[in-house]
């Protein structure tokens, strides 16, 4: 499964627990008897933090340690090829962009599957945006293209024979959504 | 300025950024249909993109700027018991945001101009590739600069309200030394610091003797000045290029300016007004409904006071994570950017969790229209802020960088559901006092579901499509495939909202008569 669908469920289970904490909360706080004591008002001008707030501070620090071992990991595609991959690209393809059109090598680019290939894109005039697209629509990865004189390069392995599509990910001008070439790569199976 | 003036100032103010709003959703309904490929008769891409130039700028700078600056300019005088320093400086920023705001729009309507609100260098001022008119390059940055000159007039205004004794009281005008001084030392903590040096037990920051929420409206003000000076800055530029060209050989080249270091230094600027305006002018809005509507005071602010200062550091250094996508940028300013927007969480976390232990410790609450649409508020902010979280990462940027998650479930839950609620919570609050009458309760809770569902529905909708690869300011001329049930929903979702906002008008004019709010908006001296 595609990294980003399992990202997303995970993050609809988590949001759905985030909405119904926040109804019951809604409805339990209209209930009770007397005002709470406020641990706050216990002690006036206290500076230091009370103890739920020192137990939620916890909890927020140990995701944010978590989540960032977790992005930066190799777990995720994107992470290994860019921060953690030792082979050296077996194949390298430039493509240049100007006035709205990608200029490919070939068409189909032909790529081998499961080798590190690398993207070199170069703008000539406006700034644009690299991406591959599965034919079912879902965004394989992307990349930024900033104008001369700057080279925009990505490494990936494509794990999947097939065919694949090129779309500007960058708005660059009314004419930006007809920057879209079908079948622009051909991953043949290795 | 005495006090009826500036509830005259404050529901000008409020008026015309909901007029704005209005314009904005418009808009907003308008680019759903057209997505869906709909009204494709009526405006083709050029129209389009233009609109979509001009929705952020009307959403942001003449809706939730001038609702905050019209509740900012009568909350922070009432609550610290003192005059706004200058009412000309006042009535100023109300008409530069105004005719700023209507030349932006105007100048995308007419001549189709379409940098969209990125303003990616080259992209404004590429005219002779794009087709687009010099003197709509002209027009847009003049708009652009008016705006951002409204913006810092009105926090020049706001620091020197909080800072500085009134003129008329002493008869003299303190020095520029001295709110300078006074900025720097108590936005940037530096009180903290030198009393730890020499080892004095009292800080000497007035920050420490203010409201928290008047804490929290000049933090706030730090990160959106800045954005003033950059975007303000931008328009600027775009004004001198296009007069530039209009000169026989004085014309400016398109290399003159190097892309990667503008887009670092736009998006340091940008990304400000999302800390500035949206998450800390809330907070400080929170801060100051939620205790004052149970009469308690809020829970831990000691250590908010702290959050809100630790937040300005946070927000300095999280630019980079709208720059993951570019490869030419270095790796490690690229992780710096995810490491600090995660600090996000914590800041924010704690925030949310002081307003909710306030609440929680005055069981039993009754809740009013302006407790419910906070609560509500939290949930934008907590959903839209996770997405944000998430797309904030070298890794996943890959997949999610402008597609329609960035655009839906983190950008508009987080400006519909999170920020406008909250301007929604401070209007039901300040109604009353305003106008000296209150808002229906019932239509207020039908304002509520309408807008949260219909804004959820709506971002949830599109995060969903951009899951699928389905890209953000894209139009799919060939057909929309696998996204178009997804669009279709978001469209309902606008819908939605855009039926809550009328219950609200109807609850407004209900209350109070059309002809007595336009007598107030046109009719006063300024």
């Amino acid at each position: 499964m595609a990294p980003q669908l399992i990202i997303e469920y995970i993050y609809f289970s988590i949001i759905a627990i985030v909405i119904g904490f926040i109804i019951a909360f809604y409805i339990l706080t209209q209930r009770g008897g007397d005002r709470r004591e406020d641990p706050t008002e216990k002690q006036e001008e206290k500076k230091g933090m009370e103890k739920g707030e020192k137990r939620w501070l916890i909890f927020l620090l140990t995701i944010l340690v978590i989540g960032n071992i977790l992005m930066l990991s190799p777990i995720l595609p994107s992470a290994k090829y860019a921060l953690w991959l030792e082979d050296e690209p077996r194949l390298t393809i430039t493509i240049e962009v100007k006035n709205y059109e990608f200029i490919l090598p070939e068409k189909p680019i032909r790529v081998p599957a499961g080798v590190p290939v690398e993207f070199i894109v170069v703008s000539a005039d406006l700034l644009y945006g690299f991406g591959v697209f599965r034919k079912d629509g879902l965004i394989v990865f992307q990349m930024q293209v900033v104008p001369q004189p700057y080279t925009n390069r990505i490494i990936w392995i494509f794990e999947e024979p097939g065919y694949y599509d090129i779309r500007s990910t960058e708005y660059s001008g009314p004419k930006h959504p007809y920057m879209y070439v079908p079948d622009a790569i051909y991953v043949v199976g290795g | 300025m005495n006090e009826e003036e500036r509830k005259i100032l404050s529901i000008r103010f409020v008026v015309v950024s909901l007029i704005f709003l209005a314009l904005a959703g418009l808009e907003g309904l308008l680019m759903r249909f057209r997505i869906l490929n709909i009204l494709t008769e009526f405006f083709d891409e050029k129209h389009f993109y233009s609109m979509m130039t001009a929705h952020p700028f009307v959403g942001v700078y003449g809706w939730a700027y001038m609702a905050v600056m019209g509740a900012f300019y009568f909350l922070v005088p009432y609550i610290l018991k003192k005059d706004i320093y200058s009412k000309k400086a006042a009535y100023a920023s109300f008409w530069l945001m105004l005719i700023g705001t209507l030349t932006v729009w105007t100048t995308t309507f007419i001549t189709h101009y379409a940098p969209l609100y990125t303003l990616y260098w080259p992209i404004p001022t590429a005219y002779e590739i794009i087709g687009w008119d010099i003197h709509s390059i002209l027009f847009f940055g003049l708009g652009v600069t008016l705006i951002l000159g409204g913006v810092l007039v009105f926090f020049a205004n706001m620091f020197a309200t909080i800072f500085l004794p009134l003129r008329h009281t002493d008869g003299a005008s303190p020095s520029p030394w001295y709110v300078i001084r006074e900025l720097l030392t108590t936005a940037f903590n530096l009180d903290k610091i030198k009393a730890k040096i020499k080892k004095t037990p009292e800080y000497s920051a007035k920050a420490f003797n203010y409201p928290v929420f008047v804490v929290a409206v000049f933090r706030g003000c730090v990160d959106t000045t800045l954005n003033a000076f950059v975007i303000g800055g931008v328009g600027l530029l775009l004004t001198i290029f296009a007069v530039s060209h209009m000169i026989p050989g004085a014309a400016i080249p398109i290399t003159a300016v190097d892309p990667l270091i503008y887009k670092n230094v736009f998006w340091w600027g940008l990304d400000l007004i999302a800390d500035g305006n949206v998450l800390i002018f809330t907070a400080g809005t929170w801060y100051l409904i939620v205790p004052l509507i149970l009469n308690r005071k809020l829970y831990g602010e000691s250590v908010v006071r702290t959050v809100i200062l630790a937040d300005l550091v946070v927000s300095l250094f999280v630019w980079n994570h709208h720059m993951l996508a570019d490869t030419p940028q270095p790796i490690l300013l690229q992780v710096q950017g995810q490491l600090f927007t995660w600090g996000e969480l914590i800041t924010m976390g704690l925030t949310m969790f002081a307003v909710l232990a306030t609440m929680w410790f005055a069981r039993p609450v009754k809740y009013t229209a302006p407790l419910k649409f906070v609560l509500a508020s939290i949930v934008g902010y907590a959903v839209g802020g996770l997405a944000g979280i998430i797309q904030a990462n070298y890794a996943s940027n890959r997949f999610f960088h402008n597609t329609q998650w960035v655009i839906g479930i983190h950008g508009h839950i987080q400006l519909l559901v999170g920020l406008s609620l909250t301007l929604f919570a401070a209007i039901y609050a300040l109604f009353p006092l305003l106008t000296g009458k209150a808002l229906d309760e019932k239509l207020a809770s039908l304002h509520l579901i309408l807008w949260t569902v219909g804004g959820l529905v709506m971002g949830l909708s599109m995060g969903l499509a951009g899951t699928l690869g389905m890209l953000r300011r894209t139009l799919y001329p060939m057909g929309l495939g696998p996204y178009e049930p997804y669009m279709f929903y978001a469209t309902v979702g606008a819908l939605m909202l855009g039926v809550g906002f009328i219950v609200f008008l109807v609850n407004i004019l209900k209350t109070v008569k059309i002809s007595d709010l336009l007598k107030i908006v046109f009719s006063s001296k300024y």
